[in-house]
Formats: C-alpha cells, sequence, structure tokens
C-alpha cells in the first residue's frame, strides 16, 4: 500500500469542488497538505496500521502467520459482511445527519421474512428475494417518510421502528427462529440457496463478495451522482439545501429506504449463512454498523464523511475482532478494546485542524 | 481527482487483502487439515478451544469456569474460552477462529442448534474432537454430547414433594420457565411424573415467569391473590423461586409456604446458598458438563481413548439443608 501522495491531490483540478466538506478550502502547499490527508484519509491509514500491527501480533504456528492463513482473511470478510452491507445504508443515513436504529431488528425481520416464505410458503428463492428486499426497501421509506412528513427526528422514529421490525419478526416466526431445510420437497428451501454460506472457488465467501460489490458501487453513487451532492448538502446545512432548490424530503426517504433495502438484503444473506431465521438475530447490529461508520470518518452530525471510510471501518472493526480472538483476548477485554478504537477514531476527527 | 484516488485506494486494498487470501490458500493446501488432529499422548501441550453461548447467563459462566478449573488439574492443557454473547453469526465465527489457531479439541455450548451444525461439522471433518455440551446440534457430526436431563430432575423433585416435602399432600403452584422452551416442557412433565405417587398433592396452578427472578415474584403476588392457602412453590429454576419467596414474604407467609428450585449453581446469589440460608426447602442441581467435558478430553487427548460414549445424561443432585454447604464446596462455589 502506497499512501496517497499529498502532491498529486494538490495538482488535482479545482473547477467543479466534489461534493465534499469544506471543498472550497484550500490549505497552504507542504506540510498542511500532508497533515490534512492524513485526516482525510484516517480510516484508510487505521486499517492499514491494524492490518499490519495483526500481521505482526499474530501468533504462528507451524511457521504460518495464522492471521494471514489460509482462509482466516476470508474469514474476516465474511464475518464483517452484514455489518458491512448494513454500514453502507448507514453511512447514507448519517450523512444527512440522520441516524437508523432500526436496522438490526429489520435484519432479524428479513432473515425470518426468507426463511419463512421458502419453507413454509414453498416460493422460490427470486420471488422470496425481492418480496424481502421490498420489505425493508418499505419499512425504510416509510420512516424516512415519518421523518420528512412530520418532522420527528430520525432517533425516535426508528428506535419506535426497531420495536414494530422486531414485533413483527416475533410475530411472523411464531417467536421461534425457523429452521431452513435444502431439498426439493414440501418445506424445504431451494438448494441454490445454500450458496450464500459458500465461497467462489472456495477461497471468497459469497457475502464478502456481495458486501464489496454493494460498498464500490455506493462508493461510486457518493463519488460521482447529483443524489450524492444532495445528500452532503442537505447534511451540510439542510435550509440552505431547501433553499437552493435540493428535494429535501424526497432525498431523505430515499436514504431510508436505502438503509432499509441494505438491512434486509443483509438479513437474507444471514439467514442463508445459518440456515435458520429468528426473530431475535441482528440485536445490536445497529450499533455495530454505526461504529463502522464513525471509525470510518463520518461525522454524526452529517454533511461530512466518506463511504471508503465506512468499508475501511467495517473492515477494521474485522480485523481487530479476528487478532483479538486469535490472542485468546478475554471476551469482556474485546469490548473494553473495541470501546477504546470507536472513541480514539471519533477523537481523531475532533484533532484535524479547523480553518476558518 | 480526490475520490478517484481513495477509491482506488480502498480498491487496491481490497485486492491485496483477497489476492492475499487466495495465495495463502493454495499455499496451505498441502498441510491443511492434517495438523489439526494432534497426536495423542501424555506429556504433551493441548489447546483447548470452548465457545460458549453467552456468559451474561450465570448457569454459562458456571460452566465455563467448571471447564477451565478442571482443565487446570490437567498437565498440558490450556483452555481458551470465546463469547457469543447470544449471536449465531458470533459464535460461528468465534468457531472458525479457533479452527484457524489449530486448537486440538472443541468445547461448545450452542447457543441454537441449526444454525452451529456447519460450523461444528467443518470442525470435526478436519479432524478435531468435538464436545457439545447442554444444547445439541443436528445431525451427528460431533464427537460425544454431555447435557442434564430435565425430565429427570423435574421428576426427582415431584418424588421429593411426594414423599419427604408434602407427605400428607397439600396445594402446589408452579412456576414455569420461558413457554415453548425445551427445559420448561421437560421440567413441568417431569415434576408431574414425580408426584403422580401421591394423589394428595394437587397443582392448582401455573403461571410463567419467564426465568426471571422480577417475574416470578409478580406471578407470586397475583397466585397469592387468587389461592390464600398455598402450601408450596414449585419453580423450574432458582431465580424465580427466590423472586415468588420474596412476594410471599411481603404478604407474611414466607413461613407457611415452601419453597423449591432447579439449578443449583455454587455462586453466592444462587440456589445452594439459597437453601443453605433458609429461602429454599430444597433445589436440584442442573449440571454444566464443564468437569466432564474436561475428562472426557483428557481421554480423548491424553489417554488416547478411540470409543467415548457419543451422548452422556448427566444425573442430578437434590440439595437440601443438609448437604448444602457440601456439595457448595463441592462444585467448586466462591465462599
Amino acid at each position: 500500500m502506497t499512501p496517497p501522495n499529498p502532491t498529486a491531490v494538490e495538482e488535482a483540478p479545482a473547477g467543479t469542488p466534489p461534493p465534499r466538506r469544506r471543498p472550497s478550502l484550500r490549505l497552504p502547499r507542504d506540510r498542511h497538505a500532508l497533515v490534512d490527508n492524513f485526516f482525510r484519509f484516517q480510516s484508510l491509514f487505521g486499517l492499514v496500521a491494524v492490518f499490519l500491527i495483526a500481521i505482526a501480533v499474530s501468533p504462528v504456528r507451524n511457521g504460518e502467520n495464522i492471521f494471514l492463513s489460509s482462509g482466516n482473511l476470508a474469514n474476516i470478510v465474511r464475518a464483517v459482511s452484514e455489518i458491512g452491507i448494513i454500514a453502507v445504508g448507514m453511512t447514507f443515513v448519517i450523512l444527512i445527519g440522520g441516524i437508523d436504529l432500526s436496522v438490526g431488528a429489520v435484519l432479524g425481520l428479513a432473515a425470518v421474512g426468507s426463511a419463512t416464505l421458502m419453507v413454509d410458503s414453498g416460493m422460490g428463492i427470486l420471488p422470496t428475494v425481492l418480496i424481502v428486499l421490498l420489505i425493508g426497501t418499505a419499512f425504510g421509506a416509510t420512516q424516512g417518510a415519518i421523518v420528512a412528513r412530520i418532522g420527528i427526528q430520525s432517533f425516535i422514529v426508528t428506535l419506535a421502528g426497531l420495536q414494530a421490525a422486531r414485533g413483527i419478526a416475533r410475530m411472523w416466526s411464531g417467536g421461534l427462529g425457523v429452521p431452513i431445510a435444502y431439498g426439493d420437497g414440501p418445506k424445504e428451501a431451494p438448494e441454490a440457496f445454500s450458496l450464500l454460506s459458500g465461497s467462489i472457488n472456495g477461497v471468497l465467501p459469497v457475502p464478502a463478495v456481495l458486501f464489496i460489490a454493494i460498498g464500490i458501487g455506493a462508493l461510486l453513487v457518493l463519488r460521482s451522482t447529483a443524489f450524492a451532492r444532495h445528500v452532503y448538502a442537505i447534511g451540510g446545512n439542510e435550509k440552505a439545501a431547501r433553499l437552493s432548490g435540493v428535494p429535501v424530503r424526497r432525498v431523505r426517504i430515499t436514504v431510508f429506504a436505502i438503509s432499509g433495502l441494505l438491512a434486509a438484503l443483509a438479513g437474507i444473506i444471514h439467514a442463508g449463512q445459518l440456515n435458520q431465521g429468528s426473530p431475535n438475530d441482528g440485536s445490536g447490529y445497529e450499533l455495530d454498523a454505526i461504529a463502522a461508520v464513525v471509525i470510518g470518518g463520518t461525522s454524526l452530525a452529517g454533511g461530512s464523511g466518506s463511504m471508503g471510510g465506512t468499508i475501511a471501518g467495517a473492515l477494521l472493526l474485522g480485523i481487530l475482532n479476528n487478532i483479538l480472538a486469535l490472542n485468546n483476548i478475554d471476551a469482556n477485554v474485546q469490548l473494553v478494546v473495541k470501546g477504546l478504537v470507536i472513541v480514539a477514531a471519533a477523537a481523531l476527527q475532533k484533532l484535524r485542524p479547523r480553518i476558518s | 481527482m480526490r475520490y478517484a484516488r481513495r477509491a482506488v485506494a480502498v480498491l487496491a486494498l481490497t485486492v491485496l487483502a483477497t489476492t492475499t487470501a487466495c495465495s495463502v490458500e493454495k499455499a496451505g493446501d498441502g498441510n491443511g487439515g492434517t495438523d489439526a488432529a494432534a497426536e495423542c499422548g501424555s506429556g504433551k501441550e493441548f489447546l483447548i478451544g470452548m465457545s460458549q453461548a453467552n456468559n451474561a447467563e450465570p448457569y454459562r459462566q458456571v460452566m465455563n469456569d467448571d471447564v477451565s478449573n478442571a482443565a487446570k488439574d490437567v498437565p498440558g492443557f490450556k483452555v481458551v474460552v470465546s463469547d457469543a454473547a447470544q449471536d449465531n453469526s458470533k459464535q460461528v465465527a468465534d468457531v472458525e477462529n479457533f479452527i484457524s489457531q489449530g486448537i486440538n479439541l472443541l468445547i461448545i455450548s450452542p447457543n441454537e442448534a441449526k444454525p452451529l451444525t456447519a460450523v461444528v461439522k467443518k470442525a470435526y471433518d478436519q479432524g478435531i474432537p468435538v464436545i457439545v455440551l447442554d444444547r445439541k446440534v443436528e445431525g451427528d457430526a460431533y464427537t460425544a454430547f454431555i447435557g442434564g436431563d430435565n425430565v429427570a430432575i423435574g421428576k426427582a423433585a415431584g418424588e421429593y414433594y411426594a414423599k419427604t416435602l408434602l407427605p400428607q399432600g397439600g396445594k402446589v403452584v408452579e412456576i414455569s420457565g420461558l413457554p415453548g422452551s425445551t427445559p420448561a416442557a421437560e421440567r413441568a412433565q417431569g415434576f408431574r411424573e414425580g408426584v403422580a405417587s401421591n394423589p394428595q398433592i394437587q397443582i392448582v396452578a401455573s403461571q410463567t415467569a419467564e426465568w426471571l427472578r422480577e417475574k416470578g415474584q409478580s406471578v407470586m403476588d397475583a397466585m397469592l391473590k387468587a389461592n390464600p392457602d398455598i402450601n408450596a412453590v414449585y419453580a423450574h429454576n432458582d431465580p424465580m423461586a427466590e423472586g415468588a419467596y420474596l412476594a410471599a414474604k411481603a404478604a407474611g407467609k414466607e413461613s407457611t409456604i415452601k419453597f423449591t428450585g432447579i439449578d443449583a449453581l455454587p455462586v453466592p446469589s444462587g440456589g445452594i446458598k439459597a437453601v443453605e440460608q433458609g429461602r429454599l426447602q430444597a433445589t436440584f442441581q442442573y449440571p454444566t458438563g464443564g468437569r466432564e467435558a474436561i475428562d472426557m478430553a483428557k481421554k480423548i487427548l491424553v489417554d488416547c481413548q478411540k470409543d467415548v460414549p457419543k451422548t452422556t445424561t448427566l444425573g442430578t443432585t437434590q440439595i437440601t439443608k443438609d448437604n448444602a454447604a457440601q456439595v457448595y464446596t463441592q462444585l467448586g462455589g466462591k465462599q
């Protein structure tokens, strides 16, 4: 990995400022640019640093570095893929200055939906996936509409949404996990659904591929679309955005719909990986996703942050979990370490030089 | 373009990570899997992975302690414990990390059967002996299962009621565990089988308190109003029995009603202490199987025993004031 070259950044054309924080600000060349770039790519540096540290402190067995060993890296990306996909949706929400606490419960609802539709209703994979994604999107859009139309804070709306989604999931499943058996018979799901727990060429887990594909897609969306400019504008200054013609309500609803959609997708993956749709699954995932976004350098105040940061943040959390486990660090100590990392990432944002 | 640069950087990292994974996977093909099944024998070092479903439940914490303490007495045994915090996905990742670490034996107390079956099979297929504790996994891709028998425990409690606690008969209320959970159903069934020998005993009410002490209290409040002449309370676990005791005490009836629980955890807040201190008449041990798992691990790893029993069902111990202090010490409880 070569750190991004600061000079090259300075040479970037100054016209058409990219839709990001303080686009018009120009630091003097030389070391300020270096400092600025360090903070801009903070989570990426953090990811590289944690990656290197993990290699260094990983236990070694038979001369083989376990952290880098067969399948361990694939395990890491697989393990973070659900949180990562949720975090991608969460990034949009947080960029407009909102929060979505319902995603973990929507994941549980989608997992139950996937299992129930295929096993109990005997539906095929495609209709099941489409219906479940539609449910997630509609759920998110409804929350977004309540936020945008009635003007209730998203924290409250999605807190209510969390309860509602959990309740619906429990009613739908009868309170118990719905096991998924594979086969062609009645009460069996199509065999192909189990591909979600497999890997491509036995190396790259399918959920990881989906996470990376969605991450890159979202990165491109956030980089170059009018929608992305609207998102940043609303997060930066909603009033100014409205006055300059940004369709604030529509963007709000869309953002929450995206979050619901991706949470539902994560739920489908969850059901495929565990061969079960349990209504209680995914509890607390919203907090892990928020942690990934925050470590990625996106401000909870909205208007500033990046998708690349979130992806890096999710991977960083995954590597951290993995290396702590490989070194047999006590489970309670692991929680404390993760807490410290989140605070450290947020503190770094505060240290970032402010220019006025 | 800054965005392009960032995207490229992230992409590059992803590609780097995945290509590393690819190349390492190929390199590892030669010896992958074979070193997992370490040769048994004495005088060797063995790493045992203990995958726990949820450390936050006292019963499971005691199980971890039992495993760790028993392993201290076996030279060469080192135990590492992971906590899935009631998350199936986390427990799958925990077991995968154990496999990466090259553990010599896996002890797992699964959060749920179905989601963990595949990863347990993965470990077992790589030659790692797997001992499943308390809750089962599906299929038979594990070495051994060790667990308690809730029907037998309920029956032991019922027989104690029939012969010792209420030989003249009386009115009993039942406070049951979470509806739909297997232990609650089995503890209820066993109890009815046990008291059947004494027709003078009537079960006048049965309410759920979902395993919780605070709910045991509120349920007992209501049942005392409906049945003021209760003789005894059969609770499916100790915390609910303690809650019921508190409710009776508030109504001034704690000395006329007898309380029994199940679980008998050797911890200061557990049922054994409650019996010793006179709040409960009796409790029945639901064994963790932790010590038995290490005994079996020793047979497999140190003694090179090939055939261990596929299923071990543990008995229960009845705890009354006579043996409470002794059992507490015997189970390694903290004073």
